[in-house]
């Protein structure tokens, strides 16, 4: 019953967080100097255009008319129409967000298959040979930049190798030899789905060097915490306890251990986790990614402020969403957290 | 009597940023079957340490530089990490000082004492529950099936400390090591876990060795009693005869510092000096700085345990002042 309660007013609070970040960009975006009808009607405007588009887009009406359409038009589902293209935003959000995520949740997946054991092991072998490559390998994955990476991985499995492709989320011939229905928008799910397993082999493939490379930064950060998180909870007295009873040392680090020390690293992945949804614009870029990152950057690099809006709402929606999902996990991993 | 546990001039040293720390120097004491021995002495002169180097589970830097710990005739501080792993929980447990820090918060007391049991006799998961719940009842702890469901927090002190104890007896320990058990609890809860100790040893048959800075403790649990003073036992006998005609001036010094009725309003006595840091090993007798009856032997050779009365060979006191030679 608790639960329900705290969730009820989480979910308020969101809807406030979120009407606050909706007026916030939407007026951001008007004030900065710029002529929104100008790049509505092309290069070369007449003066007749610019004032029919200005009239179109509701440009000529007070801001806080032009926030009123935008919101009650925003709460029926109609995030309004990129001035660039000209599409609607919910439409080309639809192909960009699930890209974005494909590669945003492969790369969690590995980083933290990865991330995790070593920083147990490392953790609890402090100053032995793991730890130390390990420490290696976390300050190589922080520091390196990203397009640095992201081509060498390209010079090196694409060049060199010839063992994965350059870029790209699917190649020509089987996109249109083995078409994918698309169903999630995940590329991977969609091709699982149907059963379309040469697609499926093609799309995992075209995965794998962006992944790695946006895998890099979150790697090197939950080998850390999960390292130095460790080590203090190896220290408590019922770790002692579960060695004095005889039990054995992977139950100890992986299962009693490991559940006290995970909730840092967990906080750290969350918080990644919404950074990287624009924040892989590199990675988007090197892979020709067509994902939220290089959506957004182009939006900001033309002024095309529906656009703009909608990604910061929707980024603010997975915020709120990671962070709730955050607590919840807390108190369900620790009885002595109450949700309040 | 064959002992169960038989620990032979134990040394165990620390290395520390302040120099080499000598925390176990020649300790030697034996536990019989069925028995509670009480190993009593201040905070600092070795006791726990020496219990973790009967396991074997010494902090990193703590090493066993010399000594035997015989545990049924194996030779401990020779065992592989594997046989030592066998050892553990199967045949000597061990509980400790603050029960609230000892069980892990995260996980509940059914699923903390039924991994125990599972780990040691592979038993089915209905005969795992079975047990836990048997365990639970036998350490007294009212309505057993609710305590599986419960996280440590929701449990009071003396609570706890029964778990632990439970979870000790899960995997049929012969000898449980219980290290201040009862003394991060209240006084009418130390007595219900004692009580409890002594009854499971009778019920069990389970050989207790009994860590405690609290000489009442030792008069109402222990069936004999070792003295430890700087990582050595001074004096070791049955716990009437070390109690009531102790020997050693440091058991002395120890009884009369304890309050009692008649010096009310009085200063408490207390001994001299402090105990040593252990950065250094004193020679001689480790006492001698402090103890009143100080002579010139004393500074030079240590003393060897001897017995008090050629008669009776359980009482010894490792003190020049009952040896044959300098005894005047």
């Amino acid at each position: 019953m608790q639960r329900w309660e705290y969730l009820l007013k989480r979910l308020f609070l969101a809807i406030v967080v979120l009407f606050s970040i909706s007026l916030i960009t939407f007026f951001i975006a008007r004030v900065l100097p710029s002529d929104p009808a100008a790049a509505w009607v092309g290069p070369r405007p007449t003066q007749e255009q610019i004032a029919k588009a200005t009239q179109t887009l509701g440009l000529d009406q007070p801001l806080y008319v032009q926030y009123w359409r935008y919101l009650t038009s925003l709460l029926r589902g109609d995030l309004g129409v990129s001035i660039k293209s000209r599409q609607p935003i919910l439409t080309e959000l639809k192909t960009y967000l699930p890209a974005t995520l494909e590669l945003v949740i492969a790369s969690m997946i590995i980083g933290e298959l990865i991330g995790l054991p070593l920083g147990v092991l490392s953790g609890a072998w402090k100053g032995g040979a793991l730890d130390n490559f390990s420490r290696i390998l976390a300050v190589a994955c922080v520091s390196v930049p990203t397009f640095f990476l992201g081509l060498l991985l390209q010079l090196v499995f694409f060049a060199r190798l010839k063992l994965l492709p350059i870029s790209g989320r699917i190649s020509n011939e089987i996109a249109i030899n083995y078409p994918i229905t698309p169903i999630t928008g995940f590329y991977t799910i969609d091709t699982l789905i149907a059963g379309n397993w040469p697609a499926f082999q093609d799309v995992l493939l075209h995965l794998i060097l962006p992944a790695i490379t946006l895998a890099a930064f979150g790697l090197g950060l939950s080998i850390r915490m999960t390292r130095a998180s460790i080590i203090e909870t190896l220290n408590e007295k019922y770790i002692l306890a579960a060695r004095v009873a005889g039990l054995p040392r992977r139950t100890i680090l992986f299962v009693l251990a490991l559940k006290n020390a995970i909730m840092p690293t967990l906080n750290v992945i969350g918080l990644s986790f919404v950074y990287s949804l624009t924040g892989s614009i590199l990675v988007e870029v090197i892979f020709s990614w067509p994902g939220l990152g290089q959506y957004l950057t182009n939006a900001v690099l033309s002024l095309d402020f529906p656009v703009i809006v909608s990604v910061t709402l929707v980024v603010t929606v997975f915020y709120v969403a990671v962070n709730l999902a955050l607590d919840l996990i807390q108190a369900t991993i620790d009885p002595r957290v109450t949700l309040s | 009597m064959t002992e169960l546990l038989t620990v032979e001039n134990l040394h165990v040293v620390f290395q520390t940023y302040a120099g080499t720390v000598y925390a176990v120097n020649g300790m030697t004491f034996s536990v019989q079957p069925g028995e509670i021995f009480g190993l009593v002495g201040e905070s600092g002169c070795g006791k726990s340490v020496a219990c973790l180097a009967i396991l074997r589970i010494l902090p990193g830097h703590g090493r066993i530089t010399a000594g035997r710990v015989l545990f049924d005739g194996h030779d401990l501080t020779q065992a592989k990490e594997s046989e030592m792993q066998a050892i553990r929980g199967r045949q000597i447990a061990m509980i400790f000082q603050d029960p609230s820090t000892s069980l892990n918060p995260v996980f509940t007391v059914g699923s903390q004492i039924k991994r125990i049991i599972r780990h040691h006799t592979q038993a089915s998961r209905q005969a795992t529950e079975q047990r836990a719940l048997e365990l639970l009842d036998e350490v007294a702890l009212p309505d057993p099936p609710r305590i599986m469901q419960a996280y440590p927090h929701e449990l009071s002190g003396g609570m706890q400390q029964r778990v632990m104890i439970a979870m000790a007896l899960a995997s049929g320990a012969r000898l449980l090591i219980a290290d201040e058990p009862t003394t991060a609890l209240d006084v009418t809860i130390q007595n219900q876990i004692l009580e409890l100790l002594v009854e499971l040893r009778r019920h069990v048959g389970l050989s207790i060795l009994l860590i405690t800075h609290n000489l009442g403790v030792v008069a109402e649990t222990c069936d004999r009693v070792g003295v430890a003073y700087a990582g050595q036992i001074v004096e070791i006998g049955p716990t009437s005869e070390v109690l009531h005609t102790m020997k050693h001036p440091y058991t002395q010094g120890l009884l009369a510092a304890l309050p009692s009725a008649q010096q009310k309003g009085r200063d408490l006595l207390s001994i001299p000096g402090s105990v040593p840091n252990g950065l250094s090993v004193i020679p001689g007798c480790p006492f001698h700085p402090r103890c009143p009856h100080v002579m010139e032997v004393c500074r030079q050779t240590p003393p060897r345990l001897t017995a008090v009365n050629p008669g009776e060979a359980q009482h010894q006191v490792a003190c020049y002042l009952y040896s044959p030679e300098t005894a005047q």
